[in-house]
């Protein structure tokens, strides 16, 4: 009973990561129709400014998570501006770029703090008690952190005149246009919200886990495997297929065991696809 | 067997385009290399391009389709792994090998594209990606065949006519015979079925509607690109002499992937001049070291928005541009009426 428990809780934690990893890049996907392969980049990126401003600035780590996810969601509105924007209706060429962009940032990040994991630990430490387990303190201020973002991003999204105009344009673009909405700024704002998500999640969790120029590719398989589970674009389904995969990943790794766990979530997420092709939650696919 | 072919597909199938013959010349004189040079480190870099061709041909053969294939990877591992484990076994034949690493694959992929296949657009985009993470953890789950993390390293070397295949020209050449194999299926395959895979690719409903099973035709394509990439595999498998999970990471097919694309994804020239540049510059990148990454990135970004047809493309447009001025110079040769 004490080991359900403890994987319940530990599931809980994981659910409330890859959601927040996963948001951004299904919103991405779901306005602009671009797979953002640099979305893994854009957590990593957020990991080491967040990890800069405390260590290089001393700034006190809250100040430095907001920095980070200022910073990175201002890069990533640039990026779309002025990159992906040229050719946003191609969805291969977006996927490509990205990429490109993706091994940019990496190698950017290698080049100024070296190609070792820094000394980067979450501030405050210790457990409290909760029925027979122990949650650790640190994942337990993610998992709020990431729950109060969720919300915020659902709200922006379902409840706020940005997220009908946004919504509006990822249906049809031309009516949305003839309507005054603009997406020159709406993708732009969209991608830099995605990108500050993934740098939240950066800066919250690589304290915990680690931080190293490729942590973002481990990230961008998880969000790869939420957004399919969850249906490409639907925010809900995001939400749902994250709970569902950080509950499958810590009781298979509590009772199945590491690799093994993995592998069983993947080869899940593809038996859910020959039932529903577009996911739990999802529209049909756009081309790539 | 053919019935439901429209006329104009009967009329053009089995001629190779000129970009083919300008393929297959290429490759032909590329047996000469070792000939011309014994500089190791070009043969190397051959070898690797060779490699590369293989994968680069199977992502062109679903991109015909329409469809990025990620899986490219994947497949590599499973013919390079089952060729490996055969020479184990005491199967050492070159032209046996061949036959396993573009079989095993093959044989994988039939069932495997039963379900893959009926995903479209991204969505095939992504679990072909998650399928080359799950042929890695297989191998990593499976050490007492595959060697799990550690690979499989010392087995037999590959031989010729009972001549082992192992100095720096003979890999090169157990190499070039891969990439020969997989460029002859690649042909075959394109020529056969080209227009009806573009077809496809440009409008799937339509082509249905003209009578077109197009789902027969993804489930033909699928394992004959996981056979051609199972080629690579085995080549590559060859050249290391060993057969590593670390060799056919899903990072990788990144690579497959943008050989296409920069060298011109409507042609199989496309796919080779894309490896040719792309593998030199990748070598001439990693001589800078930890900017070889990140000059990649820029490559594909700049093609991505500069060449959207690709060197092939590009070359292509010197072509019209000249061909138009020798019109403007000599006008009088389209039927000057006097």
């Amino acid at each position: 009973m004490d080991t359900f428990l403890l994987a319940l809780v530990i599931g809980a934690m994981f659910s409330a990561q890859y959601a927040l990893i996963a948001l951004g890049f299904t919103l991405v996907f779901g306005i602009l129709g671009v797979v953002n392969f640099a979305h893994g980049s854009m957590y990593m990126l957020g990991g080491y400014v967040a990890y800069w401003s405390v260590s290089t600035l001393g700034l006190p780590y809250p100040i430095a998570v907001a920095i980070a996810v200022l910073f990175t969601g201002l890069l990533g509105a640039l990026i779309e501006i002025l990159l992906v924007h040229r050719i946003v209706e191609d969805h291969l060429s977006t996927l490509i770029l990205t990429l490109g962009v993706s091994l940019v940032i990496v190698t950017g990040v290698s080049l100024i703090f070296g190609h070792e994991a820094p000394q980067f630990t979450f501030p405050i430490a210790g457990s409290i008690p909760l029925g027979p387990a122990y949650m650790p303190l640190d994942r337990l201020i993610v998992m709020i952190v990431s729950g109060v973002a969720i919300l915020a991003v659902y709200l922006l999204i379902f409840r706020s005149a940005f997220g009908r105009a946004v919504r509006a344009l990822s249906i049809d673009q031309s009516i949305a246009r003839t309507y005054g909405m603009n997406p020159r700024v709406l993708f732009a704002v969209t991608m830099a919200l995605s990108s500050g998500l993934a740098a939240l999640a950066g800066a919250l969790v690589t304290p915990i886990l680690s931080l190293s120029p490729h942590a973002g590719e481990s990230v961008l398989l998880t969000a790869f495997v939420v957004v399919i589970l969850g249906g490409l674009g639907s925010i809900i389904g995001a939400t749902w297929a994250a709970v569902i995969t950080g509950m499958i990943q810590s009781f298979a790794g509590i009772y199945v065991g590491g690799s093994l766990g993995t592998l069983l979530l993947f080869v899940l997420v593809i038996a859910v696809l020959t039932v529903r092709p577009s996911g739990l939650f999802g529209a049909p696919a756009r081309g790539a | 067997m053919k019935k439901d072919m429209p006329y104009s597909v009967l009329q053009r199938e089995r001629q190779f385009s000129g970009s083919d013959r300008v393929t297959l010349v290429a490759l032909l004189l590329a047996a000469a290399l070792p000939l011309l040079t014994s500089n190791i480190l070009v043969q190397s870099v051959a070898s690797q391009a060779l490699i590369g061709f293989c994968g680069a041909l199977a992502v062109h053969l679903m991109l015909r389709l329409g469809l990025l294939n990620f899986s490219v990877p994947g497949f590599m591992a499973v013919g390079g792994y089952a060729a490996a484990i055969a020479a184990e076994y005491g199967v050492q034949d070159l032209f046996a090998l061949l036959g396993i690493a573009f079989s095993a694959p093959v044989v994988l992929a039939i069932p495997i594209g039963w379900i893959v296949l009926r995903l479209k657009g991204v969505y095939f985009v992504l679990v072909t990606y998650l399928l080359t993470e799950i042929v890695q953890l297989v191998i990593v789950e499976t050490p007492s065949l595959t060697g799990g993390t550690n690979g499989l390293i010392g087995f037999p070397p590959t031989t010729f006519f009972g001549t082992e295949l192992i100095s720096g020209p003979a890999v090169y050449y157990t190499c070039y015979a891969a990439a020969i194999v997989a460029l002859f299926v690649a042909l075959w395959s394109t020529r056969s079925y080209g227009d009806i895979y573009d077809s496809q690719a440009h409008n799937e409903t339509l082509a249905q509607s003209l009578g077109l099973d197009t789902a027969r035709y993804k489930a033909q394509a699928f394992p004959v690109s996981a056979g051609v990439a199972g080629l690579g595999g085995f080549a590559l498998v060859q050249l290391l002499i060993t057969a590593h999970p670390l060799s056919f990471t899903a990072a990788s097919s990144v690579n497959y992937i943008a050989y296409v694309l920069i060298g011109g994804a409507a042609s199989l020239l496309g796919a080779l001049l894309g490896t040719v540049v792309l593998v030199t510059a990748i070598t001439q990148f990693s001589w800078s070291g930890e900017y070889s990454l990140g000059l990649f990135g820029l490559l594909l970004i700049f093609s991505v928005l500069f060449m959207r047809d690709g060197v092939v493309g590009v070359f292509t447009k010197i072509a019209h541009t000249i061909r138009g001025r020798n019109q403007l110079a000599y006008p009088a040769t389209q039927g000057d009426p006097t």
